[in-house]
């Protein structure tokens, strides 16, 4: 039995050569709950292998067991056929398996080609650092990432983007033959994923299997070869690109976003302004002086129960103009005025005082207290005197999770015990607490499975409908076109055009965001 | 459906032993404290005595005071180095007051209260304004303090207090429904301090500034304000134990309080206060003044030499961190288990 299952795999794997790494049979346990149960996966040599799947699904897990930061507590891993044991990241880097994880994983305190030679050192006769090869060969990776890019510069100084670009250049750089990618466009701008993708093909080309994972399905079905589909730890689905569909891919992953979401009715022409801004124009921030201003003369209007999108690349000054509304950043010049009163953000409390508060892009960075519990964090500020009654809390609490669906019986628990999902709405809970005019969100479903995601959107339109105006910006056109009402473009700081409900494509915002002549020509106009 | 069985029933032990086991470790200050007293008491029979019990707990006050007030400092991921000097500060300037004929009780301890404010008003704008770091702006008033107290005295000792103002032993010596004075003081300072930590928005906010300080201040926290008040907490808690030696030994010396910051911050790290901020109790700080204190009593009745309670001292320092870190990886890993009992958590 034992024999001709073996001759029977040989002569499959004679069949397939084309199967560089293979996993056979996996399952790992974690404490109640059964991550992966019996998962098989194959990596094709060069090609793109998709793997596409909730959160949760798995495919972390499997990611960190090829990786070797995990073991499986069942099954194989065979590399050309050959049997392998990986139990630790630097074996297997040494099998010429690189990673790129979710999470980001630089060190902010070292320069850029520190962090790419990082535990891997290029040294003069094994004992002195030598920086100039170091600086140089980063400066190579980088170069083929298309980002032009100081090595030496500190990683603090980077934004999201260009960190991520950072910590592929890290990947690149060691030469692997495998390279998993595991969410790498989550907080990329359109324009650095377009990159991303000339990079995937060129290193696909050049002789690297990819293994690729991520919840966005245009551009799967943009890169991929080869598809996977994980569900609660279980392969559903396995199908070269030819038999793909988007269809095909939400039938197995289920729960797809863009169906659940109800339409809604648009908001009456006539409704109030409750938010009004006039030539805003922020200073460009400390220790960047000499850089343009990241936000220039933008004005923008907010009906009441209008959910307004604001699209644009990395860059564009998206998140600096949210920013600036929520008093974390100075106005150089320009006015807001919130229901018809001329307000100043100068502080987080004064913003908060105007009815403007904002849920950040980075939750990990700018938003949880990881010691404190759900309750703790939902209430955080909602406070006002010396003492708070326990009680009152407790309810008003209990009624917004309600309200926002949070899963989770005990409000006790430590924050980070929930999924990204829930955290997104704990800090959503935390800002509606405190009775907001107009609710800015910074990618509103950053990190968040296909699930939840849906769940966020429909909770965002049901506050809209109640008479919440909501302010987001969002690098997903999908997510873009789906939430709002209205949406303005901004380009390199100044708004570039506004689009209606009606005119809200794919195209047309991809248009209006590229970088392009025109944008390029607009702002050259304009004397310095 | 087999791998189901054997996960669940693996599950139901490893999840059972190790909740029991960081109950166990949560309440570990307080249960190696009545180990403690169980075990001198076996030893020794003068341990268990009411008598014993008023002066170990006279001398554990100050320690404790002091622990209250560096607590908050540590909590928001801050120190405060100065407690030491400040208490002998806080001690001259009450002495001077009596001994110069400046004031009677009340007026030499508002000002060392005051005089001690300013040093906390001080550190937290050296650690707010400046941006210096905790340790190093604490160390330097530290010394600052030190000096001023030597300057103002002279080096010498401010004596006989009491017979200018009959008053001011009470702080020390006095006793309240038979409780020393003292450790009444350290109860009232303790339900206060514990109060504000747990009960009150000021106390979330020094949470929060701990454990994440940028999330905390894009929040609309005013993370200054908090921090700023910590440094002042310390430093009146500080102040206390000034005037309460000053009037036990009814003489303010300019060196009181030497390294009582240590023993303070031993006390803080001993009740599970977590240096890096964000995680820790009034409570914990509390019980760990006493563990320290009741170690020390204890070894002397066993005629231990000192020596040897230096270096135990330091032991149990050491150990306690390292439990402590133990008890926060065992927590990160039983979080599945937590969820798991409630079942509609995310995953």
């Amino acid at each position: 039995m034992a024999a001709c299952a073996g001759s029977y795999l040989a002569c499959r794997g004679a069949e397939m050569t084309d199967v560089l790494l293979e996993a056979r049979g996996i399952v790992r346990l974690y404490p109640g709950n059964i991550a992966l149960n019996g998962v098989d996966f194959r990596v094709h040599r060069n090609k793109v292998n998709v793997l596409i799947g909730e959160n949760g699904a798995g495919k972390s897990t499997l990611m960190r067991i090829l990786s070797g930061v995990e073991q499986a507590d069942e099954g194989s891993i065979f590399l050309e056929g050959n049997p392998v044991h990986i139990r630790s990241p630097r074996e297997a880097t040494a099998q010429g398996i690189a990673i790129m994880h979710q999470e980001l994983s630089v060190l902010p305190n070292l320069d850029v080609a520190e962090n790419i030679f990082a535990g891997r050192e290029l040294t003069k006769s094994g004992l002195i650092i030598d920086k100039s090869n170091e600086d140089r060969q980063s400066q190579r990776a980088l170069e083929r990432l298309q980002q032009h890019l100081d090595v030496e510069r500190h990683v603090s100084q980077l934004s999201l983007g260009t960190r991520q670009m950072v910590e592929l250049a890290r990947t690149i750089a060691h030469g692997s033959r495998i390279l998993i990618l595991d969410e790498p466009t989550s907080a990329l701008s359109t324009a650095e994923a377009e990159s991303l993708f000339r990079v995937v093909e060129e290193l696909k080309a050049s002789g690297v299997s990819i293994v690729y994972i991520s919840h966005r399905l245009h551009e799967l079905l943009h890169l991929g070869d080869h598809f996977t589909v994980l569900r609660s730890g279980r392969v559903v689905g396995e199908a070269p690109r030819e038999d793909v569909t988007r269809e095909w891919i939400v039938e197995r992953m289920s729960g797809g976003a863009e169906e659940a979401i109800s339409r809604r009715c648009s908001v009456p022409r006539d409704a109030d302004v409750v938010l009004e801004v006039h030539n805003l124009t922020l200073a460009p921030s400390v220790g960047d002086e000499g850089a343009q201003a990241p936000v220039h003369d933008v004005q923008l209007s907010l009906r009441c129960g209008e959910i307004l999108g604001i699209y644009g690349l990395l860059g564009a000054g998206r998140t600096e103009l949210l920013e600036a509304l929520a008093g974390f950043r100075r106005l150089e010049n320009g006015t807001v005025q919130v229901r018809g009163k001329i307000v100043h953000p100068e502080s987080v409390k004064d913003a908060v005082r105007a009815g403007l508060v904002l849920v950040p892009e980075d939750r990990q960075r700018d938003g949880l207290i990881p010691d404190l519990s759900i309750r703790e964090n939902i209430a955080l500020v909602a406070n006002s005197g010396p003492v708070y009654s326990r009680q009152k809390e407790v309810e008003r609490v209990r009624s917004l999770v309600r309200d926002l669906q949070i899963q989770v019986r005990d409000l006790e628990l430590p924050v980070v015990a929930l999924s990204g999902g829930n955290q997104q709405k704990v800090l959503l809970a935390r800002c509606l607490m405190r009775d907001p005019v107009v609710l800015m969100l910074d990618e509103p479903t950053r990190g968040v499975d296909v699930g939840a995601k849906a769940e966020i959107y429909r909770t965002l339109k049901a506050l809209a409908s109640k008479g919440l105006s909501i302010l987001f910006t969002s690098s997903e056109i999908e997510e873009t076109r789906l939430l709002a009402d209205r949406v303005l473009v901004l380009c390199q700081g100044r708004v570039r055009v506004e689009l209606q409900k009606e005119q809200l494509t794919d195209e047309a915002l991809f248009a209006a965001a590229s970088p392009d002549v025109a944008c390029a020509r607009r702002i050259e106009g304009v004397p310095a | 459906m087999a791998t189901m069985q054997i996960l669940t029933q693996r599950d139901r032990l490893a999840s059972s032993s190790a909740r029991t086991a960081l109950l166990l470790l949560r309440g570990r200050a307080l249960i190696v404290l009545l180990l403690l007293v169980l075990t001198f008491s076996v030893l020794t029979p003068l341990f268990f005595t009411g008598n014993n019990f008023a002066i170990l707990s006279k001398h554990v006050a100050l320690s404790a005071i002091l622990a209250i007030g560096m607590t908050f400092t540590i909590l928001t991921e801050g120190i405060d180095l100065s407690v030491g000097s400040v208490a002998g500060l806080s001690g001259i300037v009450a002495g001077y007051v009596i001994a110069n004929g400046h004031g009677g009780t009340v007026a030499a301890i508002l000002a060392a209260v005051a005089v001690a404010l300013i040093v906390g008003l001080l550190n937290g704008f050296l650690i707010v304004r400046a941006g210096v770091a905790p340790f190093i702006a604490t160390l330097g008033t530290l010394y600052m303090a030190r000096g001023a107290a030597l300057l103002s005295s002279s080096g010498r000792t401010f004596p006989n207090l009491a017979t200018k103002s009959a008053a001011f032993a009470i702080v020390g010596q006095g006793s309240l429904l038979h409780i020393p004075i003292p450790v009444c003081l350290m109860l009232l300072l303790y339900v206060v301090a514990a109060f504000i930590a747990s009960r009150t928005p000021l106390g979330r906010h020094i949470y929060a500034v701990g454990g994440n300080e940028r999330a905390a201040r894009l929040a609309g926290i005013e993370v200054s304000r908090v921090k700023v008040f910590t440094y002042l907490a310390s430093a009146f808690c500080a102040a206390l134990v000034g005037i309460i030696i000053a009037s036990q030994l009814d003489a303010a010396h300019p060196a009181t309080g030497e390294s009582f910051e240590l023993n303070a911050i031993a006390a803080v790290v001993l009740g599970g206060t977590s240096l890096s901020g964000g995680r820790g109790s009034i409570t914990g700080s509390l019980l760990g003044a006493f563990v320290i204190g009741v170690l020390a009593d204890g070894l002397v009745m066993l005629g231990i030499s000192e020596f040897w309670q230096i270096a135990i001292k330091g032991a149990v320092i050491v150990l306690a961190v390292a439990i402590d870190q133990f008890q926060v990886r065992l927590q990160a890993r039983l979080l599945p288990f937590l969820l798991r009992s409630n079942p509609e958590a995310g995953a």
